[in-house]
């Protein structure tokens, strides 16, 4: 018996990771929040141990629009033009 | 018309179980498959007329575009007959819809099932159950066409269980969760008007859902003693700090006698919209709304949907028996909201 292979792969992407910075130091983070609950907080208290004890500039933080969506454009074109670095995750 | 197959094919000895096979190759939900040959295939695309080539949706969050050939073998596999596959395709269009958004319920922790509601003739020409045994097992439409579509989200969209369909306990409607509108007995507009369709469309609508939820109601004769129980059980269930959609399931008993109040669709949603809020108060102390207790919490309310028309309301189930259902739907309107879709069938 023959039979057809209900499977399909996703389409091939090519996906480049931006290049990773040697220091922290005097960068610009952004944070992008999730809006799960405390995700603001956990973000808050990583941002300030990278300023704290990395020496980052400083922090600012966008929220999604909600936590099973990509950020949005308005947030990567801001991020890109004020920002050197991202802090982002998904979690419950 | 001819039909050109393009997966990929496999060859399994006569003495090989092709069933086994399916099993040993990853592609059933748990139970035995019908092995998708070329020609039961061929014959679902036919009766929906659809080229195997024809995108019937593309998930963007995973870059997947789903073929009406794949949700042709998958529908095979489900166990579906061919004049089904008109509905499995609008129920693909409808979770490839932006507004239904994939990713989120198709993937959450929450286990969001696809509750699909049909509704105009192509329900009652399919025997799409709307009556006795709901939920239950016993008619084919119901159980395979929620299964075809279900093994689409596996095998085409890669919701596999454990991998990118990580639901922390899931429900049985996960395998199949489909209902129809008892329309000919019901006595208000049907689902599918209330949402813009003529009544001779036939349509599907999908929406991401938690398991149902019945409840009991054996002594009142008014809409409003049948929906004060409605609503006292709803106040609190599902993500009831998401805000999402909300499926009320009225059958047959207590459809009667909230029709017999002359009560309609919108006056159920604006009664159980009004009387199923709970005070900010108690959603903090029950460990549901973060920050402190305030003052004023007490008496500030906070509705459990963003608004009446995000409860969906279904005439359906047994005659007998004062029994009906709520079904909170997944995370929030934000995330996932219902989408219908026409069912296109062709010379209809």
């Amino acid at each position: 018996m023959e039979l057809l292979d209900p499977t399909t792969g996703a389409a091939a992407q090519a996906i480049a990771y931006a290049p990773r910075p040697g220091s922290i130091e005097g960068k610009r983070i952004a944070l992008i929040e999730n809006t799960k609950f405390n995700s603001d907080k956990l973000l808050v208290k990583i941002g300030d141990i990278l300023v704290h004890d990395y020496g980052a500039a400083g922090t600012r933080m966008w929220r999604k629009r909600n936590a099973s969506v990509p950020a949005h454009e308005e947030i990567i074109e801001e991020v890109r033009k004020t920002c050197d670095v991202v802090v982002a995750g998904v979690g419950d | 018309m001819t039909i050109q197959l393009v997966s990929k094919r496999y060859q399994v000895a006569d003495a090989a179980d092709p069933i086994e096979f399916c099993f040993q190759q990853g592609w059933t939900d748990g139970l035995p498959v019908v092995p998708p040959t070329a020609d039961r295939v061929a014959a679902m695309l036919e009766a929906a007329r659809l080229d195997a080539k024809q995108e019937v949706g593309f998930i963007t969050h995973r870059a997947v575009s789903i073929s009406a050939e794949k949700v042709a073998i998958n529908a095979v596999m489900a166990g579906c007959k061919p004049e089904y596959m008109p509905v499995v395709i609008a129920a693909v269009e409808g979770i490839a819809d932006p507004r239904w958004s994939y990713h989120g319920p198709g993937t959450s922790t929450g286990g969001a099932a696809v509750l699909m509601i049909v509704n105009g003739p192509v329900a009652r020409e399919l025997d799409v159950n709307c009556g006795d045994n709901l939920f239950g097992p016993g008619w084919r439409a119901n159980a395979t066409i929620g299964r075809a579509l279900r093994l689409v989200m596996r095998n085409v969209c890669g919701s596999m269980p454990g991998l990118l369909d990580r639901g922390t306990l899931g429900h049985p409607g996960k395998l199949s969760y489909v209902i129809a509108e008892n329309e000919a007995e019901s006595p208000w507009t049907p689902l599918h008007v209330e949402r813009g369709f003529r009544p001779e469309q036939s349509t599907v609508t999908v929406m991401a859902a938690n398991g149902p939820h019945q409840f009991y109601n054996q002594l009142s004769n008014t809409a409003e003693g049948v929906l004060t129980t409605l609503a006292d059980d709803m106040r609190i269930s599902g993500g009831v700090m998401g805000q999402p959609h909300y499926a009320v399931v009225l059958a047959g008993e207590h459809m009667r006698t909230i029709a017999g109040s002359g009560w309609n669709k919108a006056d159920i949603r604006r009664f159980l919209f009004e009387h199923t809020q709970n005070s900010h108060a108690h959603l903090k102390r029950t460990g549901r709304m973060s920050a402190e207790l305030k003052p004023g919490d007490e008496t500030l309310m906070r509705p459990l949907v963003e608004s009446p028309d995000d409860i969906l309301v279904v005439a359906a189930g047994g005659r007998a028996g004062t029994f009906s259902a709520y079904i909170p739907g997944w995370g929030s309107k934000r995330s996932s909201q219902a989408v219908t879709k026409e069912v296109k069938r062709p010379g209809v």
